[in-house]
């Protein structure tokens, strides 16, 4: 589908320039008379063409036509294919040979972007992976030792001691399945550089989902919530952009110390969905702000505390996220205090069909 | 030996799965079989006829997409699948094999056991066809099937025919998870590229008239991308 389209594009392409180098050529010849610039008119056309479309078909296409044209009409003697003037024979290679290296250089330029955006690519996947192994190290040791403990000297231990330790291992458990459900939604959207699939989705329905995971993972945590009274339709990788909230508001769980409200809304603006989730806790440090979301960003206390690790490859597999949906994603400090976290994406023109029957 | 404890057959490949889930269920008074494979799988299905099956997707033998298929060409009984796939198409394809319901890895033991109450009592209770002067009730909502009418707590909620037939479908098939290929074959009949979207505006208007709140989902419980699943018991009479 994809490679047909383009080629009827480059068809068109071609076809209009050299139209248009024609008609040039025309209006050359009725007000100079001379062949010089209609040279030059065609040799610019093979130009463009050969910039403008793909590989060297069209280029080379363009070439011939516009060779044969030149030679038709536009040189003595008029309407009539002559091969046997030197000076038409050298005007035809030169526009093959600027077809072809034209066409060379773009094809080259289309790969250098490629390989660019792909080792761009490259770059961020090695940080996450970096980040990540790093950190799951931690939670292993503690699920290897604790374990190890357990079987080891069960019958010493109180079962209040047995309890803790178990604790300790089902948290570091979740952590990590939390982990794994941020990396499998990294590959959900490298692999095989196939583009997302997005489905409308219903707001309210999305926001159901969220809230019934974010509450069973935080039961203790309120959060209020605002959506639009009409009903909102917005195309996306629903489980996705599930994991893009979660990830938003148990960052602010576990890193706005202080906080008391934590609020999500969501509003529309002209063909736009704005998500923000707002926290009035202690808000984030400049100098991290700046690198939140690339997942590269200096880890905070990196032997210590548990809890603060996950921050940065959350962040920056919403940012992947995001982006692969085309949406802006952003963070700042309020004034007031506290941190808020904003996300756009593209929503779908509600048709009302028919609401009865 | 005879017993009147639920007979559960476990078809596991992973050796500790099986082993922390054949203890949970024992400790839940369920009889357990195992089987690591498919082909041990049938046979243990013919040999011990168990009340349900709680299946792995993911064999070394074969499929499990295929088990399921095999079982549902000779029986209706009740499967659970249990998969490490999360993807919303996976599920769905399981429950258009004919799955009863799904669970993903990791997952947790409530989880595992609610899901297997609500399989075998809809089970029991699903078979039996709506006899006249039927209702259904969950929490303050009720529906009077005869009457094509939905109240909570009393009050009269105003449904377009398509929206009471949307919730009659669900409610008569509580508990279980409803694919939109399943809801959309049951009100409209036929499916096309609109469809789904239809059905998912329907159901906005549906929330919307029960009053039902963003963020907290009653009576009906969505799950992104697969279907609609309608909470509670269903009660005849």
């Amino acid at each position: 589908m994809l490679i047909k389209g383009r080629f009827w594009r480059d068809l068109l392409v071609t076809v209009m320039i050299i139209w248009m180098a024609v008609l040039l050529c025309f209006g050359f010849q009725a007000i100079f008379g001379g062949s010089e610039q209609i040279t030059n008119v065609f040799i610019f056309a093979v130009f463009l063409v050969s910039l403008w479309t793909d590989g060297y078909f069209f280029g080379m296409a363009a070439a011939v036509v516009c060779m044969l044209a030149f030679n038709y009409a536009f040189t003595t003697p008029y309407y009539f294919l002559n091969f046997s003037v030197p000076e038409n024979i050298i005007s035809a290679l030169v526009m093959f040979v600027i077809a072809l290296s034209t066409s060379a250089l773009t094809s080259k330029l289309k790969i250098q972007d490629a390989v660019k955006a792909e080792s761009e690519k490259e770059r961020m996947r090695a940080n996450l992976l970096r980040a990540v192994s790093h950190d799951l190290r931690t939670p292993l040791t503690t699920i290897y030792g604790s374990t190890s403990i357990l079987i080891e000297n069960q019958t010493q231990m109180s079962a209040q001691q047995q309890v803790r330790i178990l604790k300790g291992i089902q948290e570091d458990t979740q952590w990590l399945i939390r982990m794994v459900e941020n990396l499998l939604s990294i590959t959900r959207i490298d692999s095989g550089k196939v583009k997302i699939i997005k489905t409308p989705i219903v707001l309210d329905e999305l926001i159901d989902a969220v809230v019934l995971k974010f509450q069973k993972r935080y039961p203790n945590q309120h959060l209020e919530i605002q959506i639009p009274d009409e009903i909102v339709m917005i195309p996306m990788d629903a489980m996705l952009i599930e994991q893009v909230i979660i990830n938003i508001l148990e960052n602010a769980v576990q890193h706005a110390k202080g906080m008391n409200k934590l609020s999500f809304q969501v509003y529309v603006l002209g063909k736009r969905a704005i998500f923000e989730i707002k926290d009035d806790g202690c808000g984030i440090p400049e100098e991290r702000l700046k690198k939140l979301f690339t997942g590269a960003g200096p880890q905070p206390d990196s032997n210590g505390d548990n809890r603060r690790r996950n921050a940065g490859i959350g962040l920056s597999v919403c940012a992947t996220i995001i982006k692969a949906h085309g949406g802006d994603i952003s963070a700042e400090n309020c004034r007031e205090g506290g941190a808020v976290f904003r996300f756009t994406m593209d929503i779908e023109e509600a048709d009302d069909d028919e609401q009865q029957i | 030996m005879t017993n009147n404890k639920y007979k559960i057959l476990l078809v596991e490949d992973e050796a500790n799965i099986r082993n922390f889930v054949e203890t949970m269920l024992e400790n839940a008074d369920y009889q357990v079989v195992l089987a690591e494979n498919g082909e041990m799988a049938k046979l243990m299905y013919s040999s011990y006829h168990p009340d349900l099956i709680i299946l792995d997707l993911g064999l070394p033998d074969m499929d499990g997409m295929t088990v399921l298929d095999d079982l549902r060409r000779e029986s209706s009984i009740p499967v659970i699948v249990l998969s490490a796939r999360m993807d919303e198409r996976d599920k769905v394809l399981a429950l258009d094999h004919g799955a009863n319901d799904y669970v993903t890895k990791p997952f947790g033991n409530a989880e595992l056991l609610a899901r297997i109450r609500s399989t075998l009592r809809n089970n029991r209770t699903s078979s039996s066809g709506r006899r006249p002067g039927a209702k259904f009730v969950v929490g303050d909502l009720v529906i009077d099937y005869d009457a094509r009418q939905v109240t909570i707590s009393g009050q009269r909620v105003k449904l377009t025919q398509t929206e009471y037939n949307i919730v009659a479908l669900l409610s008569e098939h509580c508990g279980k998870m409803m694919t939109y290929s399943a809801i959309i074959k049951g009100i409209w009949g036929y499916q096309d590229e609109g469809s789904v979207k239809r059905l998912q505006v329907n159901m906005a208007n549906i929330r919307r008239k029960f009053g039902v709140k963003p963020g907290a989902p009653k009576y009906i419980i969505n799950e992104l991308g697969v279907g609609y699943r309608m909470e509670g018991d269903r009660e005849n009479g």
